[in-house]
């Protein structure tokens, strides 16, 4: 209890240092991974359902050569694969976004340091110095959200491309 | 020569007598007479010099009284002044024996009271700065007499001291209500209810107010902090006075909401951007109001679509789904290559419609950061311009125009990380309503048309 206590208190001190910004930031990557960790449950529990119960309705058709059959499968893989990228776009767009978001810590940073300056002063370096955090820690957090979604988005990815090319495989014409 | 000076005088005297012993048979009555007049004369001057010597005589008799008196005054005056130089001498001392006593009569007590006259002189300060004062005047005065009493304080007046001392503390733990005259920023001044948080903050209903020590007088803010502060004061004053309430407290005692003036606001930012700011905010809003418009038409066209397919019997015009099955329904008997170039072509027709508007939030959501940098390069002009004038001595003159460069910028990207994100929404649903049209559209003929064979 103890230890959670603290750490929110180490969280409050964060936020309270690296201005509102970075409420921005965790929200963006709050929705990144809540979208990612959907879609990575997608790929490994909803998905083989999805491709066996496709697959076995490929096998149990009579006629799979004519103009029709193909039609039918390629909507088919067009539907799979439609359910694979679902959210992709809206997934990189974030992972896209969180230095942006940074950098526009950094802008409001920088004004308010400009902002000290116009109303104290440059004598007293202490003053700016809360401004240059808000400035600082947002493009740090902005760039750590992004890191950490460039990876797994692009991992990501990749599995839903190879998925679909493994249920292109195996949906043969007999 | 002198033997001829006095042949000379012998001869003229003879001559004289000569002439006279000449003439004396004429005038000897008269000659008798001034003889007695000249004896008469020489008694009577000769009265009179003896009473001028007499004059003389006693009155030098009297200067000589006078300056013995003189003498003999100077003597006692002399005595008197050793007298009264060995009594100085001797008071002195007196009074050197004297202090010592009191010294040690006081003892400890004289350092006490030292201690008294120096914290009542530095209580006089906080005691007047402090916001209780509004409430309680006049609790100075008693501090300040006794700091500058020159003699000992007499009980009444430390227990004035320390009384003084226990009401500040007592009332900084108190949250109090009082009527009291409240200036107002158009200059009435007002009786109205204050209340006093401890001895940080002062409230009214209508937010914050400071306490002037100049003027002894409550003063009102040039402008309240952000609302979300101000709000607590409600709750505070709505709350029962034996009721716990999150309030905003100022622990400075109003320093910080007297700098917080000096902020600028949000809006006030937003104007420091001026022109390229508003351009920026209303490309903004455009590309936000594109969005809407597209997402609401696509979310109706998925819906139509969700339905057609479900009924891909009754294809209906509504929706390009149906369009197209439509001309599947037309065609139903032409050949397959025949029937593949129509959907093609039907396909061709609708894709413009889906896509429509959403290049257009892309190109916003671009061009946003870059009027935003416009307005960093402008800001800058005209700081490097401020440079050339004034020099940079002064940085709060600088400053101004690097505000300007900085909230466009910021304005910039604030426009452009929503327009970002909406424009990867509305793509997202034009995309997977393109998918069904291109790729599904020939599928969902197909399964039909081999449901109306079997």
């Amino acid at each position: 209890m103890l230890v959670l206590v603290e750490t929110w208190e180490s969280i409050r001190d964060f936020v309270a240092t690296g201005g509102d910004v970075l409420f921005v930031v965790a929200m963006a990557l709050f929705l990144m991974w809540v979208l990612m960790i959907e879609r990575y449950w997608f790929l490994l529990v909803e998905f083989p359902r999805m491709h066996k119960g496709i697959v076995a309705r490929w096998d149990a058709r009579q006629d799979t050569t004519s103009w029709y059959a193909h039609r039918i499968r390629e909507a088919w893989v067009s539907e799979a694969s439609e359910k694979l990228d679902e959210r992709m776009l809206i997934i990189k767009t974030l992972v896209a976004m969180c230095p942006l978001i940074g950098l526009l810590g950094t802008v409001t940073g920088m004004i308010s340091v400009f902002e000290t300056m116009a109303t104290q002063g440059t004598g007293n370096p202490r003053l700016m110095a809360s401004g240059i955090s808000m400035a600082t820690i947002p493009t740090m957090a902005g760039m750590v959200a992004a890191l950490s979604g460039v990876f797994f988005s692009t991992r990501l990815e990749a599995r839903a491309k190879m998925a679909k090319e493994k249920l292109i495989d195996s949906l043969p014409h007999h | 020569m002198k033997k001829l000076f006095k042949g000379f005088a012998v001869a003229a005297a003879l001559t004289v007598s000569a002439g006279a012993a000449l003439n004396a048979h004429a005038n000897t009555e008269a000659l008798d007479k001034i003889l007695e007049q000249v004896k008469q004369n020489r008694i009577s001057e000769g009265k009179i010099n003896k009473a001028r010597e007499q004059e003389f005589l006693s009155e030098r008799a009297d200067k000589q009284a006078l300056l013995n008196k003189a003498k003999r005054d100077l003597a006692a005056e002399k005595a008197r002044g050793e007298r009264l130089n060995k009594q100085f001498k001797q008071n002195e001392v007196t009074l050197a024996e004297k202090e010592t006593e009191l010294v040690n009569a006081q003892g400890t007590l004289g350092e006490m009271f030292g201690v008294v006259r120096r914290s009542a002189a530095d209580a006089i300060g906080s005691i007047e700065a402090s916001i209780v004062s509004a409430e309680k005047p006049g609790r100075a005065e008693v501090l300040r007499s006794l700091a500058a009493a020159k003699e000992l304080p007499t009980t009444r007046e430390l227990e004035e001291l320390w009384i003084a001392f226990q009401t500040e503390m007592t009332e900084s733990a108190k949250t109090s209500t009082f009527e009291a005259e409240v200036a107002e920023l158009s200059g009435d001044i007002n009786v109205k209810p204050v209340t006093r948080i401890g001895n940080f903050n002062l409230i009214t209903q209508d937010g914050y107010v400071v306490y002037d020590v100049e003027n002894k007088a409550i003063v009102p803010l040039g402008k309240q902090p952000a609302s979300n502060v101000v709000a607590t004061i409600g709750d505070l004053l709505n709350t029962p006075a034996t009721g716990y309430v999150p309030f905003v407290v100022d622990p400075t005692r109003g320093a910080i909401l007297r700098l917080n003036t000096q902020k600028a606001s949000v809006e006030e930012r937003w104007h420091q951007g001026d022109t390229v700011g508003y351009i920026i905010t209303a490309l903004l809003a455009l590309g936000a109001l594109i969005a809407l418009v597209r997402f609401v038409d696509l979310m109706l066209v998925g819906a139509k679509i969700k339905s057609q397919i479900k009924n891909a019997n009754n294809p209906s015009d509504n929706n390009p789904l149906g369009r197209i099955l439509k001309v599947y329904h037309d065609n139903k008997n032409q050949d397959v290559e025949n029937l593949e170039l129509k959907l093609d072509e039907a396909i061709l027709r609708e894709t413009p419609r889906i896509e429509a508007g959403i290049n257009i939030i892309k190109i916003l959501a671009a061009i946003a950061p870059l009027l935003g940098l416009l307005g960093t390069v402008v800001g800058m002009i005209l700081t490097f311009e401020s440079i050339t004038l004034f020099g940079t001595g002064d940085p709060k003159i600088m400053a101004g125009n690097i505000s300007l460069a900085l909230v466009t910028t910021a304005l910039g990207l604030i426009a452009a990380l929503p327009l970002i994100l909406l424009h990867a929404i509305v793509a997202g649903r034009s995309k997977s309503i393109l998918h069904i049209l291109d790729e599904q559209s020939a599928g969902i003929v197909a399964a039909h048309a081999e449901k109306e064979k079997a």
